[in-house]
């Protein structure tokens, strides 16, 4: 029989807080007068949805949407302003590079992220070979990570936060970078992480990538959730939206 | 058919305050070794690209030593035949400077997100700074060796004193450490401190007895009193007799230097630890 419990729930979930921006350019003030207001963000409204353990659910939208903020939320960075956040398991977020010193090697840099990542010394000794084989950046593991190209730096993060195993992944357009050969061995290796019943949140803006790896997807629209479901309804949806030209950067303000 | 347990984690809105106390401080000893190796990678990092490396750790307090050591030596009259005071101020610099490091390392770390540690991780920030103060401790302790060299230029000798040196280095770390943290917070709050930070703190070494002798204002009246009640006079009274012995016999004792210091460290610690902890939701916010 199939147990099937949520990994994540989130009820009535709203994010709001205050940013200090720049002041227009055209407004004239005297020299003694502040240059800079506060604004107040709408980041998330009011939103509610479960994700079941062992899924891979998509969360797409555009530029404001409230999608990163969604997960900074998750981990415990931003704090809600309503409702609540019900997590089974401790997340994890794959942020490019948390921790790591680029001036050191990538064989150091290994240490550094999965420390920071959760891991214990004796962890990541277990695991090294496996990360750096996965990682597959040859000898520039043990150069500076100044030396690596962007494709370098994400593979060798990407296999760090993975070879963690969260109990629920939040991944962040992490997978942009690296090559088509690398991103098929990614999603591949979030499949078999889903597979031992580690839940994973996805943002991207590729639509295509996230259908080909989530079986859920959200759609988050100005904070709201405008669309729920199985993961091609809802690109195509997103998709047919976007190209009727709605989608726009958004910053909600109160 | 479902068994839902109840959840790990919950987030919820509630006001900034103090988290629950025992939580946060095991979940920030469970990072533990990242601090040690972030700080210790941070050290490494530091003069990676130059050609004597990890020479640089020594070299840096010497100039800086020799540089203040003429400065106030020759160029401001203390005389180079005082030799002794010499070899006072340069050991009371580089205390001065581990406090200073304290404070804008972990400054500067917790508004830069400490290469995303701060706004894309769960990990307590409190972390962020002690790490830094590792880094701090870690370079204050190599700069020893540089002094223990003018030590015996200076000819200061070997006292019974040296024995409580340890401890006014714990107190200067728990003083700088709690005072970072005060700093640390405002800045996030108000930009401002950072850019004052570094005129304020070369203005509180010039007031406090780093470059001249503690027995000047040893004696009375309201200006003396008030100098003395600066934390620093009594940080660097103490500092000076333990690395050098007395400078008068019938004036302050290293005691109860150390004991009037201990209140200021622990009061200040304190005071910083609760403060950042209380308010370090709001800094992916205003990061």
């Amino acid at each position: 029989m199939q147990l099937e419990t949520d990994a994540i729930r989130v009820e009535n979930l709203s994010v709001n807080y205050s940013i200090v921006a720049e002041s227009p350019l055209d407004q004239k003030r005297k020299f003694y007068n502040k240059s800079t207001r506060k604004t107040e963000i709408k980041a998330l409204d009011d939103i509610s949805f479960s994700i079941p353990s062992g899924q891979i659910v998509g969360l797409i939208g555009g530029n404001g949407a409230g999608k990163s903020t969604l997960l900074k939320t998750m981990i415990g960075v931003l704090k809600p302003s309503k409702g609540r956040i019900d997590l089974w398991g401790r997340p994890h977020l794959l942020s490019p590079g948390m921790g790591f010193n680029r001036l050191l090697s990538g064989r150091e840099n290994v240490v550094l992220g999965g420390l920071a990542a959760g891991m214990t010394l004796s962890e990541i000794k277990e695991k090294q070979d496996s990360i750096i084989e996965f990682a597959d950046i040859g000898g520039f593991i043990d150069l500076p990570m100044t030396t690596y190209s962007s494709g370098m730096f994400g593979r060798l993060s990407f296999a760090v936060a993975t070879y963690n195993r969260p109990e629920i992944l939040l991944i962040d357009e992490a997978l942009s970078a690296g090559d088509a050969a690398f991103k098929e061995r990614a999603v591949q290796r979030l499949k078999d992480l889903c597979d031992s019943a580690i839940s994973i949140v996805v943002v991207s803006h590729s639509s295509t990538l996230i259908a080909e790896m989530a079986t859920e997807a959200i759609w988050l629209h100005r904070g709201k959730i405008k669309l729920q479901g199985e993961v091609q309804s809802v690109t195509d949806e997103y998709l047919k939206f976007q190209a009727e030209g709605n989608e726009t950067a958004q910053l909600d303000q109160r | 058919m479902s068994t839902q347990s109840s959840p790990k984690i919950t987030r919820r809105a509630t006001r900034s305050g103090l988290p629950q106390l025992s939580n946060y401080f095991s979940e920030a000893w469970r990072f533990r070794t990242f601090a040690w190796r972030w700080s210790l990678a941070d050290v490494k990092a530091r003069n990676f690209e130059t050609f004597l490396g990890r020479i640089w750790h020594i070299i840096n307090p010497l100039l800086f030593g020799l540089i203040y050591f003429i400065f106030v030596g020759i160029i401001a009259g203390g005389g180079v035949g005082s030799i002794s005071f010499l070899g006072a101020i340069v050991g009371n610099l580089y205390a001065f400077l581990f406090f200073n490091m304290i404070v804008t390392m972990a400054i500067a770390t917790v508004q830069s997100g400490a290469g995303g540690v701060l706004g894309q991780s769960s990990i307590p920030r409190i972390v962020v700074p002690i790490a830094s103060t590792i880094t701090s401790m870690n370079l204050f302790l190599r700069s020893l060796v540089a002094y223990a060299l003018m030590h015996i230029i200076s000819q200061r000798g070997l006292h019974i004193e040296m024995l409580l040196a340890p401890i006014v280095v714990i107190l200067i770390c728990m003083f700088g450490f709690g005072f970072a943290l005060i700093c640390a917070t405002l800045n996030v709050y108000i930009r401002d401190v950072s850019r004052l930070i570094p005129h304020f703190l070369r203005l509180w070494m010039y007031l406090s007895p780093v470059i001249w002798e503690y027995t000047r204002i040893t004696g009375g009246g309201t200006l003396n009193q008030l100098a003395r009640f600066n934390p620093w006079y009594s940080a660097m009274t103490a500092w000076t007799i333990s690395l050098g012995g007395t400078l008068d016999p019938d004036g302050p004792k290293i005691w109860e230097q150390i004991g009037i210091f201990s209140i200021w460290s622990v009061a200040i610690f304190f005071v910083g630890i609760f403060l950042f902890i209380s308010k370090e939701d709001e800094f992916a916010i205003r990061n």
